[in-house]
C-alpha cells in the first residue's frame, strides 16, 4: 500500500489518452465511450468478468483489432501527441509490446525468437550487437539465466512459464515504451505466475504496463491504477488502492466483493 | 439395453472391422501376387551371344569404312549377314540346324538385332573383318518359352514360331549361346513395334513422364501455394471468395478426362501447342492437380494456430513478413505432403494424356534439352495402357513390368510424404 503511495507521486504525464472509444463487431458494440488515461512507469490493470471488453479495449492500443475482420474502432485514442489511427501499425507495434493470454512462441529457437523484433526493424547494426540485445531482454525477461547454454535449442521446449517469460522478453527486444498483456497468467501454475508478477513489477521501472487480468487478487498485487469494465463500459478508473477499499460504484464493489463476475 | 446385449455388440462391431480389413489386406494381396507373377517376367529377357566376325565385302563395299557410305546397306543386308554368323556359330559349337528352315533360322534371332548391329557397325567401323562378341536379343516367342508363355504344343499351331525352333534354342542353351538374365534395357529403350515385343521399353515413357511431372512440380506448386495463401490469409471473406472455394473443391471433384477435352481444346487447338508433348500432358495434369494441392495446402495453413500469426503482428510484423515468415515455414510439411500426393496423382494420370495424342506410338527420345517438352513422347500410364490393348502376349507381360515400376514410383512418393510429414510435422 505504501508502494503505491510513493509511485502516485511521481505520477508523470499520461502515456495513452483514450476518449470515447467506442469498438462495434459487426452490429454488437463491445465497448462504450471508454475514456481514461494510462500513466509512464505505472502497471495499470483492467479487471472485469468475462466479455466485459477489457480485452478489446487492450487491443486497441495496438491496433491488433484491424487484424479482426468487421471490427469497427471509433473515437480517439492518442500515443505520443497523435492518433493511433494515424500511427504505421508496424512502427506502433514496435513501441506498443503485446504478450498474448497463451505462450505462443514461434516455433524456433530462443535466440531468434527475441531476435525476430529486433531483426525486423533493422534495430542491430551486426551479429554481436544483436546478441547484446538478445542477452539484455532475456536478462530484463528473468530468463536468461535459465536458457543461456542453450539459446539455439526450440522455444517451444520451455515449460509454460518459461515460455511466457520467453514472449515477454521477446516483446521486450524492440525496446517498447508500452507493455500490454493480456490476462499473462491465465495458463500458468501459481509459481509461474508469481514468477512473472515479480518481473512486470520490475518492468514498470522502464515501461508503462497495461495488464488485463480475471483475478482481482493479482491486480492488487501489481498494478497501481485499476480500471473496472462491465457490459462494454467502463465502470470505474482510480488508483488501485481506492478500488479495493472503497469503491464508488456499487458494480465495482459488488464485483471485488464476488457478487457479479 | 442390458449390459450383455452391449457387449456383444461390441463385439460383433470389431468382428466386422476386423472382416473388413481382412479382405482389403486380401485383395492387396491379390494385386500383388497377380502384379508380380506377371509383370517380374518382363524384367528378365532371353539373349542370344554371338561371337561376331562381320564381312567388310558386304557391309563395306567401297572399303574404305566411311559410316556415310556404309549407311547404303540396309538392316535387310545385315540380316542375311547375322543370319550366317548364326550358322558359323552354331556350327563352332556343334549343334544340328538343318531341320530348321532358312526363316525359322533367321527368327531365332529378335528383329530387332539387325539394327542393333547395324548401329553399332556404323558408330564403330572398325568392328569389321575382326572378332568380337555381341548379345543380341532373342526372338520374342523364344523368351516366352524360357517364361512359360510358349510351350513346344503351341508352337504347333504359332505360325511365328516351330517346335524346331524351339527344340535348337534348348540345345543353344545347353551350349551356353542363350542366356535368360536380367535386362535393364526394359527401362531405357523405346517403345517397338507389334512385332519385336522383345525389343520394347520404357524408356521414352519414363522421360515423358518425367517432363510433366516436372511441368506440373513447376507450375501447379507455386500457383497452388499462392493462391492459397491469398484465399487464406489475405481475401476478404464475401460472396466472391466464397464461390472461387466452392469452385477450387468442385475442380478436386472432375473426372481427369474432362480435363483432357480441356487441354485438347485450348493447349491443341487454341493455343496451337504440339500434340504428343510433354508441354501440354503437363499443362493439364498442372490444371488437374491444382485443386488438390490448393485444397492441401489450405488445410494445413489454417491448421497453424492463429497464436503465432498474432505473436509476430504483435511485435510488427507486416501481414507479408507474418505470413512468410512464421505461417508459411510452419504449414510447409503440410503443403510438401500434399505436393507430393499431387504429383503422384498426376503421374498415374492416363485419361487427360490419351485424349492429347500421348498414346501414340513414339521411338524417338524427347530431346534431354528443354526443347524436349516440345517433342512428341508418351507418358507411364499411357504406355502401360498402350501394351495391354495390342495382340502378342509378350506385350501384356510388358504392361505388367510397367505396372510394377509405376507402383515402384507411386509407393516410393507416398513414403516419403508420410516420412516428410513424420519428420516436421509439429505438436504446439
Amino acid at each position: 500500500m505504501l508502494d503505491t503511495t510513493v509511485d502516485n507521486m511521481i505520477e508523470e504525464k499520461p502515456k495513452i489518452i483514450a476518449r470515447d472509444v467506442k469498438v462495434v463487431y459487426g452490429d454488437k458494440e463491445a465497448l462504450r465511450d471508454v475514456s481514461l488515461d494510462v500513466m509512464d512507469k505505472t502497471v495499470t490493470a483492467f479487471i472485469g468478468p468475462s466479455g466485459c471488453g477489457k480485452s478489446t479495449f487492450l487491443r486497441c492500443f495496438n491496433r491488433m483489432n484491424d487484424t479482426i475482420a468487421n471490427c469497427r474502432v471509433s473515437g480517439s485514442l492518442i500515443y505520443d501527441g497523435q492518433e493511433i489511427s494515424a500511427h504505421d501499425p508496424v512502427t506502433l507495434r514496435a513501441r506498443i509490446g503485446m504478450v498474448f493470454q497463451k505462450p505462443n512462441p514461434f516455433p524456433k529457437s530462443i535466440y531468434d525468437n527475441v531476435a525476430y523484433g529486433p531483426r525486423i526493424h533493422g534495430l542491430s547494426k551486426n551479429k554481436a550487437d544483436l546478441d547484446g540485445i538478445v542477452e539484455k531482454a532475456l536478462r530484463r525477461g528473468a530468463l536468461w539465466d535459465e536458457v543461456k547454454d542453450r539459446l539455439h535449442e526450440t522455444g517451444t521446449g520451455l515449460s509454460g512459464g518459461q515460455q511466457q517469460r520467453l514472449c515477454i522478453a521477446r516483446a521486450i527486444a524492440t525496446e517498447p515504451e508500452v507493455l500490454l498483456m493480456d490476462e499473462p497468467c491465465s495458463a500458468l501454475d501459481p509459481i509461474a505466475t508469481a514468477q512473472i508478477e515479480e518481473l512486470i513489477n520490475e518492468l514498470k521501472q522502464s515501461y508503462s504496463v497495461v495488464i488485463v487480468t480475471h483475478s482481482m487478487q493479482q491486480a492488487a498485487r501489481v498494478s497501481q491504477k485499476t480500471a473496472f469494465f462491465h457490459l462494454g463500459n467502463l465502470v470505474e478508473y482510480n488508483d488501485t488502492g481506492d478500488i479495493f477499499t472503497k469503491p464508488s460504484d456499487p458494480r465495482t464493489e459488488s464485483y471485488i466483493t464476488g457478487r457479479i463476475g | 439395453m442390458s449390459l450383455k446385449a452391449r457387449q456383444s455388440k461390441e463385439k460383433r462391431f470389431q468382428f466386422a472391422g476386423l472382416a473388413a480389413i481382412s479382405i482389403g489386406l486380401l485383395c492387396l494381396v491379390m494385386l500383388f501376387a497377380s502384379v508380380l507373377s506377371a509383370g517380374l517376367p518382363a524384367f528378365q529377357q532371353t539373349f542370344i551371344k554371338l561371337t561376331f566376325n562381320l564381312p567388310a565385302d558386304k557391309l563395306d563395299k567401297s572399303g574404305n569404312r566411311n559410316p556415310q557410305e556404309m549407311k547404303k546397306v540396309s538392316t535387310i543386308g545385315y540380316t542375311k549377314v547375322i543370319t550366317e554368323q548364326l550358322k558359323l556359330n552354331l556350327t563352332k559349337a556343334g549343334l544340328e540346324f538343318d531341320q530348321l528352315s532358312k526363316k525359322e533360322l533367321k527368327n531365332m534371332i529378335s528383329k530387332e538385332a539387325p539394327a542393333q548391329v547395324r548401329y553399332a557397325v556404323l558408330e564403330d567401323p572398325s568392328l569389321l573383318d575382326r572378332e568380337f562378341e555381341m548379345v543380341l536379343l532373342a526372338n520374342g516367342r523364344i523368351d516366352g518359352y524360357y517364361k512359360g508363355r510358349v510351350t513346344k504344343k503351341s508352337a504347333e499351331l504359332d505360325v511365328m514360331v516351330s517346335p524346331k525352333q524351339l527344340e535348337l534354342a534348348d540345345q543353344m542353351k545347353r551350349a551356353g549361346i542363350l542366356e535368360t538374365r536380367f535386362n535393364g534395357r526394359f527401362f531405357y529403350w523405346p517403345d517397338a513395334s507389334d512385332l519385336r515385343p522383345e525389343a520394347a521399353g520404357l524408356g521414352v515413357a519414363l522421360l515423358g513422364s518425367f517432363y510433366m511431372v516436372l511441368i506440373v512440380l513447376v507450375l501447379a506448386v507455386p500457383l497452388a501455394v499462392c493462391t492459397a495463401i491469398f484465399l487464406e490469409e489475405f481475401a476478404p471473406k464475401n460472396r466472391f471468395t466464397d464461390l472461387i472455394e466452392i469452385n477450387i473443391s468442385n475442380l478436386a471433384a472432375v473426372p481427369s478426362i474432362v480435363f483432357g477435352i480441356l487441354g485438347l481444346s485450348l493447349f491443341i487447338n487454341f493455343m496451337d501447342l504440339p500434340q504428343s508433348a510433354p508441354i501440354v500432358g503437363g499443362l493439364c495434369l498442372t490444371l488437374m492437380t491444382l485443386p488438390t494441392v490448393i485444397i492441401a495446402a489450405r488445410a494445413s495453413i489454417k491448421a497453424v494456430p492463429p497464436s503465432i500469426k498474432a505473436a509476430a503482428l504483435g511485435l510488427g510484423a507486416s501481414k507479408v513478413q507474418a505470413v512468410f515468415h512464421h505461417v508459411l515455414p510452419s504449414a510447409a510439411p503440410g503443403i510438401l505432403t500434399g505436393t507430393i500426393i499431387g504429383l503422384a496423382q498426376a503421374l498415374g494420370e492416363t485419361a487427360p494424356l490419351l485424349l492429347i495424342g500421348m498414346v501414340a506410338f513414339v521411338r524417338e527420345y524427347p530431346s534431354l534439352s528443354p526443347e524436349g517438352i516440345f517433342e512428341p513422347a508418351t507418358a507411364l500410364p499411357v504406355q502401360l495402357y498402350n501394351w495391354t490393348v495390342r495382340g502378342d502376349p509378350a506385350f501384356v507381360e510388358r504392361a505388367s513390368g510397367a505396372i510394377i515400376v509405376l507402383l515402384v514410383f507411386m509407393i516410393t512418393m507416398n513414403l516419403l510424404a508420410i516420412v516428410l510429414r513424420k519428420r516436421f510435422e509439429r505438436r504446439w
